[in-house]
């Protein structure tokens, strides 16, 4: 691999952003990530860039695609907080006070504030490797695109891997079979909290 | 198809029934207005919208509803409370069904619960959602107004799947200190629509499937689903033509019907025009499909009205 090419990819893998969404993919190398909230604001400048509508998996996808590139150091939180789900507040609280054993985003007031998919150690990943730049209600395309310039500037490559917030895997206990509560007739009947059918003969 | 070994309860919010047993009844169709981005709609605030246009929807999904035999509920939502009491005002006029109230604002959806029961509308309305965002303080509002059914939001976030909705409805998990289904009693709820909350598509949206199955044959009471938001969340799907989302749309409509679903909340009102038909055509399987299970379809059934 040439030195050009090592540099290249530094602080990503080829497939950033892991997981699909609602954005834009700028420059991987840039250290800036904006996110809009409830407004569709195309702003240039940043490594990626989208909306967020949701406290829970709208955030754990910036989660997860935020700790997969090392170079990403700001987030930009910007445009107007989706009303009652308040992913912008959400997003603030999980960086200064992170979650509870069950998942609950402490100190969020959205409305169903969790994180449920990633593991603990990639909300603390992210609370290490970015600095939150708290622009809730702004709406300018220039001043937003502004302060990624400001950012990037003052941005240097989180000194470790990219973290892979990869889905908790979720436990598979076999099932007990109990008395059938659903029946299909001829004899067939099933039990629906081992969905499973199964004949009475 | 199949049947329930236990008995499934009838919830009659202003004459429309919910529930019972696959094939009995007809599934009940609520059509959303006034929702985020509806074009009828010039200031979410003030509740400032297009009367004419507001109406013509109103009535088209009352048509429907009278032609296919799909009894149906105008589902409202609102921004701020006085929208919604100029939407309750509209409603009044042109509708005389059921509603649903509804809001992404707790403070909102606390004052609505106090509006419709100072206008009278409090017997015909659902209360939109208790879930396990629902704080004190929302609780205390639905308890001291007079409305007496409501959707009742399974999400657990904290456990996701069939089994953690049921931990929450009934003793509340490791989330809550108590059951949605024992809260909302103390609420003063007496009519439970189950909702399991629609995932995005990868996120687990299947499950619902599987919950509408589980938790009519545990609790006996009706189950049904936003199952549209599943598919208007779906990145892929947004990029292809209009007729293609409307198939996907009507697709998952029925999937959530044959999986025992007693209600859809079936997206923009506008869908009517084809979530109508392919209810009624789903209702009209299922019933021929029970019918050696000992199960009727009631009085209105499209199985009698369109075939």
């Amino acid at each position: 691999m040439t030195k050009r090419a090592a540099i290249s990819k530094r602080g990503y893998d080829d497939s950033w952003p892991p997981v699909r969404g609602d954005y834009v993919v700028g420059d991987p190398m840039c250290g800036v990530a904006v996110v809009t909230l409830a407004s569709s604001l195309f702003v240039r400048g940043a490594a990626i860039t989208g909306p967020c509508k949701t406290e829970n998996l709208g955030v754990e996808k910036i989660i997860a695609n935020v700790v997969s590139n090392c170079n990403i150091r700001f987030l930009i939180i910007c445009g107007a907080e989706s009303k009652g789900h308040l992913p912008g507040d959400t997003i603030l609280a999980l960086h200064q006070n992170g979650v509870d054993p069950q998942g609950r985003i402490v100190g969020s007031r959205g409305a169903i504030p969790f994180i449920q998919n990633l593991p603990f150690e990639a909300v603390r990943r992210f609370q290490e490797q970015v600095e939150l730049v708290d622009c809730i209600g702004l709406e300018d395309k220039d001043a937003i695109e502004a302060l990624i310039v400001k950012y990037q500037d003052l941005a240097r490559p989180f000194p470790g891997m990219p973290f892979q917030a990869v889905r908790k895997a979720s436990p598979r206990p076999v099932l007990p079979v109990g008395d059938g509560d659903l029946f299909l007739g001829s004899g067939v009947v099933a039990d629906t909290m081992a969905w499973l059918a199964l004949s009475e003969d | 198809m199949f049947r329930f070994k236990r008995e499934q309860s009838v919830v009659n919010v202003a004459g429309v029934k919910f529930g019972g047993q696959p094939g009995e009844l007809a599934t009940v169709l609520c059509g959303t207005i006034f929702y985020q981005g509806h074009r009828i709609v010039d200031d979410e605030e003030k509740g400032i919208f297009k009367r004419e246009a507001a109406e013509a929807l109103v009535c088209r999904q009352a048509e429907l509803s009278e032609e296919t035999g799909c009894p149906a509920v105008l589902h409202i939502y609102a921004r701020s409370i006085q929208a919604l009491q100029k939407y309750l005002d509209f409603a009044e006029q042109v509708w005389t069904g059921p509603i649903i109230i509804d809001s992404a604002d707790p403070l909102t959806r606390a004052a609505g619960a106090g509006l419709v029961t100072e206008l009278g509308y409090a017997d015909k309305t659902i209360y939109n959602s208790i879930s396990l965002s629902t704080d004190a303080a929302e609780g205390r509002a639905i308890m001291d107004s007079e409305i007496d059914s409501s959707i009742i939001l399974a999400y657990n976030p904290s456990e996701p799947g069939v089994d953690g909705a049921l931990k929450l409805l009934e003793s509340g998990g490791n989330v809550l200190e108590k059951g949605l289904i024992p809260l909302a009693r103390d609420y003063g709820i007496v009519n439970m629509l189950i909702d399991p909350g629609a995932l995005p598509l990868g996120s687990g949206a299947g499950a619902i499937l599987r919950f509408s199955v589980v938790a009519k044959a545990r609790l006996g009471l009706p189950v049904g689903s936003v199952i549209h938001n599943a598919i208007s969340s779906w990145p892929w799907l947004r990029e292809r033509g209009a007729a293609i989302r409307k198939c996907c749309d009507a697709a998952a409509g029925s999937l959530q019907l044959l999986a025992a679903g007693d209600f859809l909340l079936y997206g923009p009102i506008e869908n009517a025009e084809f979530i109508f038909p392919v209810a009624a055509l789903s209702d009209i399987l299922v019933a021929e499909a029970v019918a050696d299970l000992d199960i009727f379809p009631g009085a209105g059934h499209p199985l009698h009205r369109l075939v």
